[in-house]
């Protein structure tokens, strides 16, 4: 790949629309590149600066409103019971018409002016925390789907630890704990934002375990993130901090996180 | 469908996604009257298509409406009127009082007025990508375009905001439009 192809792949890549054969070619070029790395630092710059919250116009609450009245009046008015009654969905079969439509969509207006207080309510540096929890997500998730989810396979910390080395500014103290149940099972470089990071993967039973090992200056972590059924808790590894991703239960996940920190 | 099951079901669909649909007309149309007016129309007029909806994502059918709505509204409205009220840039800003915030909140004002003042076809694109995190194939149905399009209009959106931010001022961007 060279720097034309790679310019044109990295606005897919921020957006994490690459599959993981284009991103792993990407990736090797960016490891060589450092006017493409670039780049991608000045692409994720404008990401995060575009993604403030500031930027953005929420609804008026007049206008949910209005919505929801002309929608209880439209419901109001429907007399006859639709010939293709049975073709909607199931959620808004048998509601009934009238008042209590109406009243209906007043907690409907109610209850989503109360997420848009919750949306809205971090400070815009919740905005790179988000963004952060975004990227470990997409990672995993990527790492789940691919052929394998490590690019150096051992089981041997004396075998990972080194070939972390000369790839990211500073080698990750590498563990393993077979013993305990959750065995190394390799390690790989993803990019977070713009950024390199080791990830230390381990295996549980049936559950993969990334640990990313983040930069100093990384975004702190959302205290708590949890989508579709995938947490993200923080970690401290060698004095570093670092980002648990897994679908682990709360007690084997607090078991692994004390195993982790008895190395940090 | 039609009466109540549709008005109830649309009704849900536009007060999930009434943010994005706002946000979306708001940017399209440069001030709140238009954009509050037309996510309103979409919204009847989505109440009244709802069996025309064949499955697939519903949120990018509801913004692939509102966006026909605004984009109505622009050519009814020609240049009979001012397009924006740029000297309001800001919706509301995640600068309090506090003079730390200052930079960060300029540095958005500037960013601002770049974007209002990108043509609209890289300004939809950016807004449903950024701002609605939508993929490139939802962003592809609510533009009714191919996702090749799609991309190269990210690119080329964001190439052409990086450049208006090392370059031209802010306030000279924002009169232009």
């Amino acid at each position: 790949m060279d720097c034309n192809d790679s310019r044109s792949l990295l606005d897919a890549y921020l957006d994490k629309e690459l599959d993981r054969a284009e991103a792993r070619e990407l990736e090797a070029h960016l490891d060589g590149c450092a006017a493409c790395r670039a780049e991608l630092t000045r692409l994720d710059a404008l990401r995060v600066a575009l993604r403030d919250r500031a930027l953005r116009y929420p609804a008026p609450a007049a206008l949910r409103e209005r919505i929801a009245l002309t929608a209880a009046r439209d419901t109001d008015h429907a007399h006859a019971v639709p010939e293709d009654y049975a073709a909607a969905p199931r959620a808004v079969r048998g509601r009934a018409p009238g008042w209590l439509a109406l009243a209906a969509a007043c907690v409907l207006a109610f209850g989503a002016g109360g997420m848009i207080v919750h949306n809205w309510s971090p400070r815009s540096g919740g905005d790179a925390s988000a963004l952060l929890a975004h990227d470990l997500f997409a990672s995993h998730w990527r790492a789940l789907v691919a052929a394998s989810p490590v690019d150096v396979v051992s089981s041997d910390r004396h075998t990972v630890k080194p070939w972390f080395a000369g790839k990211v500014a500073q080698a990750p103290v590498v563990a393993d704990f077979a013993e305990q149940g959750f065995a190394l099972v390799g390690g790989r470089i993803d990019y977070i934002g713009a950024q390199r990071v080791p990830v230390l993967a381990y295996r549980h039973g049936q559950h993969l375990i990334d640990v990313y090992v983040l930069p100093p200056d990384a975004a702190t972590l959302p205290s708590e993130a949890r989508e579709q059924g995938y947490s993200i808790e923080r970690a401290t590894l060698g004095g570093q901090p670092a980002a648990v991703v897994s679908d682990l239960d709360g007690i084997e996940l607090a078991k692994f996180e004390r195993l982790l920190s008895t190395r940090g | 469908m039609s009466g109540i099951a549709a008005s109830a079901w649309v009704g849900e669909l536009a007060q999930r996604h009434l943010d994005a649909a706002y946000n979306l007309g708001r940017w399209l149309l440069g001030n709140d009257h238009d954009a509050a007016d037309a996510v309103h129309d979409a919204y009847v007029r989505a109440a009244r298509a709802a069996h025309t909806y064949s499955g697939g994502n519903a949120r990018a059918w509801w913004l692939a409406i509102v966006r026909n709505c605004c984009l109505a509204r622009l050519s009814t409205r020609g240049r009979e009127r001012a397009l924006d009220d740029t000297t309001t840039v800001l919706p509301r800003t995640a600068a309090n009082d506090v003079e730390e915030r200052v930079d960060a909140a300029q540095s958005s004002v500037r960013l601002a007025a770049h974007l209002r003042a990108l043509p609209a076809e890289f300004r939809e694109a950016l807004v449903l990508r950024e701002f609605e995190d939508l993929s490139y194939r939802e962003i592809a149905d609510v533009l009714g375009v191919p996702i090749g399009t799609v991309m190269s209009r990210l690119s080329r959106g964001r190439a052409l905001l990086q450049r208006a931010l090392a370059t031209g001022p802010a306030a000279e961007a924002a009169d232009g439009l």
